[in-house]
């Protein structure tokens, strides 16, 4: 599912992105055996489509992979393993990748998986209308050599490719149903279930049997899974409860003690980070924005501690880098760089020629509790910084991407991969820098992302990720805790860069 | 009596296009980005473009109102812009489980609203007043606060029923009915307050006819003239508030969907009409019209059954 939702979903209290029980004869909780039984889910995102051209991921990948393969598979910690393409290999230029397919799989409409099925798959997901389709930007040709065979052109390297194939643009769904009318309610894959359409209400829950014959079963340990789509924290907190549900991402972390009370285990992981971006590096809205002692002296401003424990009840890990503790560009001596301090940050303003502070344009949203807007302002008038809040309302992510305001606070998830990061919150054309500011060293060290040695690489994030802190365009102020919770009988590995557990890393204990 | 028939679905028909017109202004007016709502923070700018372009969004309100109208006048209300489903299937699909929550209410409240208030004014004294105590405490608890102390004492605490969920009647009806239960009792909570309140008046009133005494003395026994005569000429103004609760409470199912994640029409009403999915509110909104003019004119042939003083010639 698209991040916007999930980056909010623990402040939304009824917005964004549901349940029922189309089928009602779910039993709650998996089998005590180690396979067969029904895993019930819940989720906190109704499936957007199923046609896999124009997919969405993250809380929607379980909707996905539950009727899909994917051609590359990803482990828990994000490293990656074969699945229907069995071995790959760059050329030299690392513009050519080669992969080679399995030849025994067969989608639900008896159709076989070959080169061809995901030559086409593959164009149309980089051409298809999914949220993440710029994951294929790079993508300029996919041929079938043979049977067995597909051969991807890249028009540059692309670091990237290998985790998206194992993501949304990796789907493979059945050439004969690109056709179909109902493509986006009736999917036609390979994957280890089948939509039982009958006993699924769209939008409150989904039904999927198993696909009889699914070359990897054993992968899949439950005969049947019903997805439950919970908008409402309240109705979610008793379907817990109830024990109506074997394993659910939590839309907020409001009521951790009453889930583990229930006998439900409560797993951890972090995947977004929230506190504000500075859009306007170059001062083009706010020329003081483009003055790095300003962004810094920001960047001393905000207690984080309290924060947290303001905002998310202390769910969270105080940071102030935009990469993951899973990034080789991850230092975790970067987390003090701009420990709170008042007096440091009123210096710097002085020193900037702002000693008597100045006033900022920020955007505000009833989407998020009106605590925060009112903590931020705080917390920068007590440094001489006037916050001047204008309500944007559902227009909040629009109105920041289109360089209306200088600075906003923001939650933000972070990618899997550092090519990813910069693409998407740091050179000139990534989404969260509207302002468009270049900076020529940014540029390079992406390069060397892209196409340098795996240790290269590593090296120019960390340096990298050192410049974005002391530059201070993003001030994080800490990684927010997601959430999944699990009963008695079901246990799950978190998935790494993902909202939500991948499919097949949820088990009966 | 057909003319008159066939000029309150005249009516109703106007009455349609207009309420159709005024939301899709109104959801037009309470903007938000849709296309950029549909696709996430991670999309482009051009991406965003593109989308709205693809759902018209690009156009004048106006031309996309007339695209919608020709459509839905042909019969094809269109997709889910969020879930792709069939607005129609959605409608048929959540159409029964909403009815049959409200259906369940209205007959609870109904039932309980005649006998309490029967009661009430027949034995008026201790009796009325506890009655008029208790309604006024229906009056007051809103709905939603009844269906959280309901889940929490007898779904999670008893252990009598499933805290959320829906089981279709042609499932199982055992389970469907256990399904509803709880939804009805909230849903019902404030309509069996004011229809008690509605009934017990309207008896009270009826008592001091003259019909009464003249009936009492002719020997017909209290409650032979209470259920045959007197109730039948207070079931007119019970009735007509008894309409108002039914349309009422397909507002109040809103909230106890929610809370009892239960896939009606409600749910997919809030989450559909904060995402902007217009094909689908728009689905929704002539659903409701719809059932409104057709309730309304089921209550205006009963209140003629009941009252020939109403009657059309």
């Amino acid at each position: 599912m698209n991040k916007w939702k999930v980056a909010l979903a623990g402040a939304v209290a009824a917005a964004l992105a549901l349940t029922g029980c189309a089928g009602g004869t779910s039993s709650s909780g998996s089998s005590s055996a180690k396979t067969g039984g029904t895993l019930t889910l819940g989720l906190i995102t109704q499936a957007t489509t199923f046609s896999a051209q124009d997919a969405n991921w993250a809380n929607e990948a379980p909707y996905m992979q539950a009727v899909y393969d994917t051609l590359i598979h990803a482990n828990a910690d994000g490293t990656i393993a074969p699945w229907l393409a069995t071995k790959w290999a760059y050329d030299d230029t690392k513009t050519k990748l080669t992969l080679t397919l399995r030849t025994d799989v067969k989608f639900s409409d008896g159709e076989a998986f070959n080169a061809d099925a995901a030559a086409q798959n593959l164009k149309r997901f980089r051409d298809g209308a999914s949220p993440n389709k710029s994951l294929l930007a790079q993508v300029s040709d996919v041929k079938a050599v043979d049977a067995s065979t597909v051969e991807i052109d890249l028009k540059a390297a692309d670091p990237a490719i290998l985790v998206a194939l194992t993501q949304n643009a990796g789907l493979m769904e059945s050439p004969k149903a690109f056709t179909a009318s109902d493509i986006k309610t009736n999917p036609i894959g390979s994957g280890p279930y089948t939509l039982d359409t009958k006993n699924t209400v769209p939008g409150s829950s989904y039904t999927f049997v198993r696909n009889a014959g699914y070359w990897s079963a054993s992968t899949f340990p439950y005969d049947k899974v019903v997805m439950k789509v919970f908008s409402d924290a309240t109705a979610e907190l008793n379907a817990i409860k109830g024990g109506q549900v074997s394993g659910a991402n939590l839309i907020d972390n409001g009521s951790l003690d009453q889930i583990k009370a229930a006998g439900y285990t409560v797993n951890a992981q972090e995947l977004d980070w929230t506190g504000l971006i500075l859009l306007d590096r170059d001062g083009k809205l706010a020329k003081q924005l483009g003055d790095v002692k300003v962004r810094q002296a920001i960047a001393y401003a905000f207690n984080r501690d309290a924060l947290l424990k303001a905002i998310d009840k202390g769910n969270g890990t105080v940071t102030e880098q935009i990469f993951p503790k899973s990034s080789p560009a991850y230092d975790a001596s970067l987390d003090s760089t701009y420990s709170y301090d008042v007096a440091k940050a009123k210096q710097l303003l002085s020193d900037a020629g702002y000693p008597n502070g100045f006033e900022l344009s920020m955007p505000s949203s009833n989407l998020v509790p009106s605590s925060t807007w009112s903590i931020i302002a705080s917390q920068l008038q007590d440094v001489g910084i006037t916050v001047k809040y204008t309500d944007a309302g559902n227009n909040f992510i629009t109105d920041m991407l289109a360089a209306k305001y200088p600075a906003t606070w923001m939650r933000l998830q972070e990618d899997p991969t550092d090519w990813q990061i910069s693409n998407f919150e740091l050179t000139a054309n990534a989404v969260f820098n509207p302002f468009k500011s270049d900076d020529p060293k940014i540029d390079a060290w992406v390069k060397t992302i892209q196409t340098g040695s795996d240790s290269d690489a590593a090296a120019a994030s960390k340096a990298m990720n050192k410049y974005v802190v002391d530059q201070a365009w993003y001030v994080p102020w800490y990684r927010v805790q997601s959430s999944f919770a699990t009963d008695a009988k079901t246990q799950v590995k978190m998935q790494v860069g993902n909202a939500y557990p991948y499919l097949y890393n949820i088990s009966p204990k | 009596m057909v003319t008159f028939i066939v000029r309150r679905i005249g009516a109703g028909i106007v009455m349609l296009v207009v309420i159709s017109t005024i939301a899709f202004l109104m959801l037009y007016a309470g903007g938000g980005d849709i296309a950029r709502h549909i696709l996430g923070q991670q999309a482009t700018q051009d991406q965003v473009i593109a989308k709205a372009h693809d759902l018209g969004l690009d156009q004048p309100v106006f031309s996309q109102y007339a695209q919608w109208l020709g459509n839905a006048l042909h019969g094809n209300l269109g997709q889910s812009w969020f879930n792709g489903q069939d607005v129609t299937a959605a409608m048929a699909s959540r159409f029964p489980v909403t009815f049959s929550i409200v259906m369940g209410a209205t007959l609870l409240s109904a039932l309980l609203a005649v006998v309490l208030g029967v009661w009430a004014a027949s034995r008026r004294g201790v009796v009325d007043k506890v009655v008029q105590v208790v309604s006024l405490l229906g009056f007051a608890i809103p709905g939603f606060l009844v269906a959280l102390a309901l889940v929490l004492v007898l779904a999670i605490n008893l252990k009598l029923f499933k805290p959320t969920g829906y089981t279709p009647l042609t499932d199982d009806p055992g389970a469907w009915l256990s399904s509803i239960t709880l939804p009805v009792i909230a849903l019902a909570i404030g309509g069996i307050a004011s229809v008690t309140q509605q009934v017990r008046g309207s008896v009270i009133d009826a008592l001091r006819q003259d019909y009464v005494r003249t009936l009492r003395s002719r020997g017909l026994s209290r409650s032979r003239v209470i259920f045959k005569h007197v109730l039948r000429n207070a079931g007119g103004p019970a009735l007509a508030v008894l309409a108002v609760q039914f349309i009422g409470m397909f507002g109040g199912a809103v909230i106890i969907e929610q809370i009892f994640a239960i896939p009606g029409l409600g749910q997919v009403g809030v989450s559909a009409t904060t995402q902007g999915d217009i094909p689908l509110v728009m689905g929704l909104v002539l659903v409701t019209a719809a059932l409104v003019v057709v309730v309304n004119l089921l209550i205006d042939l009963l209140q003629g059954w009941l009252n020939p003083k109403v009657r059309l010639s």
